[in-house]
């Protein structure tokens, strides 16, 4: 199994963020955990990675409801940073709705890759690696 | 009698008559013979007849020489064409004389114009077979019934058949149509009362046909001795009768009974209007009370859809089109009534336009239903969409809260690090509040969905807004805030006052809690009224909103645009569900970094 170098959590939920944290942790998901707490600051915060010539963080867990920018709002903006990797970026939304709707309308992003169901697992992580990997 | 006398009186006689001898030289003749024959020449005594007659046929000259042979007498009509090209008709009277006394002998002859009558039986004929007239009798003392040749061919008889009475009867349809006949004719008989009827007879070939039967009858003595009269093929103009009948009952009873449908005529060039009964019962209008101008019509329409029933009427002559235009109309008793009218214009063959033919009929239930679907729709609408705003609460809201409590009740069972376990305990507990505050936004979201009308009170707006103003006197000084009410103690409203507190206060927090660093916070309050409305603006200096990026969702639920850790995204969507709970509505206007302005509009009371 190839391990993740870095992965990137969007969600302004401190109880959330802290729970991935720890279940990466737990079972050396990657090397370095990003945190974001709204689309906007994680839009700001990649951008200046890729200004710095840094990689892209190769996962990125988005969550859906958020102030100031929601994760939707996040995805349309994404995709328009220039970049060298965006290609080996993988996003995972992770949201708490059960809403149909939601779940349909992930399907819409070419770049979602998968959309998992709060709380967070170790088996959702250990698929995800199965996944990328 | 003497000669002379005798000659005077054959000079003067009222017929034209001559005398020949058995030469047929004149003898003698009558100032009309030279005037009904046309002679020009005044002395013909003693000239040859045929001389001075020369239009005289073969038969006639053979009738004269039998006269003279046989002394005996004859009449023949002829005709006879004068040389102008003119035809008269001659009714000759030829016959022979002799006086034995002097050994003489010759013709009488009497030759009567008869031009005039013929020309009249000529022209009643023609009458009769192109109206299809045909005459008939009855004579009670012989018992024998004349026909004209035109009867027996309405009753499609062979011209030689005799008739009598019953046998006449027998044509008439067994029925009604035969009952009718017979009492006419015995009402006839018995009380000399002529008739005049339509019925059906039955021809000899067997075919119905429709005819006019028209008799008298002659009496002498009290006894009626013969009925005659007319007899005529009628079937034709019967039946387009009754056809017509038929479609304008039929067209009756739709407009009239089923469909309500009124018809008018408006006459262009004459500027009339005609209307039928229904229209009248439509329009409400009494049949008195309408002078069928334009105007009195255009007088009926509500004032507001005078002008553009007008011009849509204009608009229809000069486009040459089918036309409806719909407008509202107030009855007598002040109900408001909607009609509908389609029209089309005829016209003259340079295009001026003539009449208009319309129907119109009352759309007033059509458009209250129409209406209430409509509310409904909305209702629906609206119920809708805070279904799914629940639904969106439950399935994120809710779940955001419990699915963290079960992720960090699953830390807890493993957790042996007691550091640790106090720290995943105030987490905990800090979900558990989250939950708690959701159930409550849920529960207010509920009340304000299932209470609203019925608690709404008159309510003095200054004074209400200064009540929030007080309570929150702290938060005021706290952050240096300067608040501005301009509101007339006048002005009441119609609301429900725990919403209207919630509102206001939410209102003020907001400003306070998105206010800008830069400068000191102020808000100001104004109120105006507006008709039956109170409309208020409420307007801070803060951050404001980008609402080009946001506008559509200012309002919406759990959304919030400041990263502030206070941002609920629950105060503006209960601020306007409350609003609109008590039928009013609010708009927000904000510039970034300038302010924000929210603009609520509330029911008046007065």
């Amino acid at each position: 199994m190839k391990k993740i170098k870095s992965t990137c959590i969007i969600d302004d939920d401190p109880i959330f963020v802290y729970g991935a944290k720890r279940i990466m942790k737990e079972m050396e998901f990657c090397d370095e955990i990003l945190v974001f707490n709204n689309g906007q600051e994680a839009i700001d915060g990649l951008l200046n990675i890729t200004a710095r010539g840094e990689k892209l963080p190769s996962i990125i867990f988005l969550d859906l409801n958020m102030p100031v920018m929601d994760g939707w709002e996040f995805l349309e903006d994404f995709v328009k940073i220039p970049n060298h990797n965006k290609d080996n970026v993988v996003v995972y939304i992770i949201s708490s709705s059960v809403d149909p709707r939601d779940v349909e309308r992930v399907n819409e992003y070419k770049i979602v890759h998968n959309y998992i169901l709060k709380p967070i697992t170790h088996q959702d992580l250990r698929n995800v690696l199965v996944e990328v990997a | 009698m003497g000669t002379r006398s005798f000659n005077f009186l054959f000079k003067e006689s009222i017929y034209p008559m001559a005398v020949v001898d058995h030469q047929m030289r004149f003898l003698n003749h009558s100032k009309l013979w030279l005037k009904d024959l046309d002679i020009a020449d005044p002395d013909i005594i003693g000239k040859s007849f045929y001389d001075v007659v020369p239009n005289v046929t073969q038969e006639i000259k053979e009738m004269h020489e039998f006269c003279l042979q046989h002394r005996t007498k004859l009449n023949k009509v002829q005709k006879i064409i004068q040389p102008d090209g003119r035809p008269q008709w001659l009714n000759w009277q030829i016959k022979g004389w002799n006086n034995k006394e002097h050994n003489q002998s010759g013709l009488l002859i009497v030759a009567e114009d008869i031009t005039m009558e013929k020309k009249n039986e000529e022209l009643l004929l023609n009458v009769q077979n192109v109206a299809n007239i045909g005459g008939w009798e009855f004579d009670f003392i012989t018992n024998k019934a004349y026909l004209s040749d035109t009867t027996k061919k309405i009753h499609e008889l062979p011209l030689d058949y005799e008739m009598n009475l019953d046998k006449g009867l027998d044509f008439y349809k067994e029925g009604e149509h035969r009952r009718r006949i017979t009492e006419v004719v015995n009402k006839a008989i018995t009380n000399g009362t002529p008739w005049d009827i339509e019925t059906i007879i039955i021809t000899a070939n067997g075919h119905e046909r429709w005819v006019r039967s028209i008799g008298k009858c002659e009496i002498v003595n009290n006894k009626c001795i013969r009925i005659f009269g007319t007899f005529q093929d009628i079937d034709e103009k019967k039946k387009i009768e009754i056809h017509n009948k038929e479609i304008s009952e039929r067209l009756t009873m739709a407009t009239t009974d089923a469909a309500r449908i009124g018809i008018w005529e408006y006459d262009i060039p004459n500027e009339t209007v005609s209307w039928d009964d229904n229209l009248y019962r439509i329009y409400g209008v009494g049949k008195n009370d309408f002078d069928q101008t334009i105007d009195a019509w255009e007088a009926i329409i509500h004032p507001e859809d005078k002008t553009r029933c007008h011009d849509e009427i204009v608009m229809a002559i000069a486009e040459d089109r089918k036309c409806t235009i719909e407008f509202r109309i107030k009855w007598p008793n002040d109900e408001l009534r909607y009609i509908r009218s389609e029209f089309t214009i005829s016209r003259y063959q340079d295009g001026k336009p003539t009449r208009m033919i319309g129907a119109t009929w009352d759309i007033t239930e059509t458009k209250t239903t129409e209406r209430k679907l409509k509310n409904l729709l909305e209702v629906t609408n609206g119920q809708n969409e805070s279904l799914l705003n629940f639904a969106h609460i439950v399935s994120h809201n809710l779940r955001s809260h419990s699915s963290n409590l079960s992720m960090l009740t699953s830390f807890l069972n493993t957790e042996e690090n007691e550091q640790e376990k106090k720290s995943l305990i105030k987490m905990l507990t800090d979900a558990s509040i989250s939950l708690n505050e959701t159930v409550t936004h849920l529960s207010e979201v509920v009340h304000v969905k299932t209470n609203s009308v019925e608690k709404m009170k008159k309510i003095k707006l200054r004074q209400a807004v200064t009540d929030v103003e007080k309570n929150i006197s702290a938060l005021l000084k706290e952050k240096e805030a300067v608040c501005n009410i301009d509101i007339d103690d006048s002005l009441f409203i119609q609301a429900v006052p725990a919403y209207l507190d919630s509102i206001f206060l939410n209102l003020f927090t907001n400003s306070l809690k998105y206010c800008s660093p830069k400068r000191t916070p102020i808000i100001n309050v104004a109120a105006k009224q507006n008709n039956n409305k109170v409309i208020i603006t409420f307007s801070d200096n803060g951050q404001g909103i980008d609402l080009d990026k946001h506008g559509n969702k200012i309002f919406g639920m759990y959304k919030t645009f400041h990263r502030h850790k206070d941002s609920k995204g629950i105060g503006l969507f209960i601020t306007k569900n409350q609003i609109e709970a008590m039928k009013g509505s609010i708009e927000v206007e904000s510039i970034v970094d300038k302010g924000t302005t929210f603009k609520l509009m509330l029911r008046r009371n007065i």
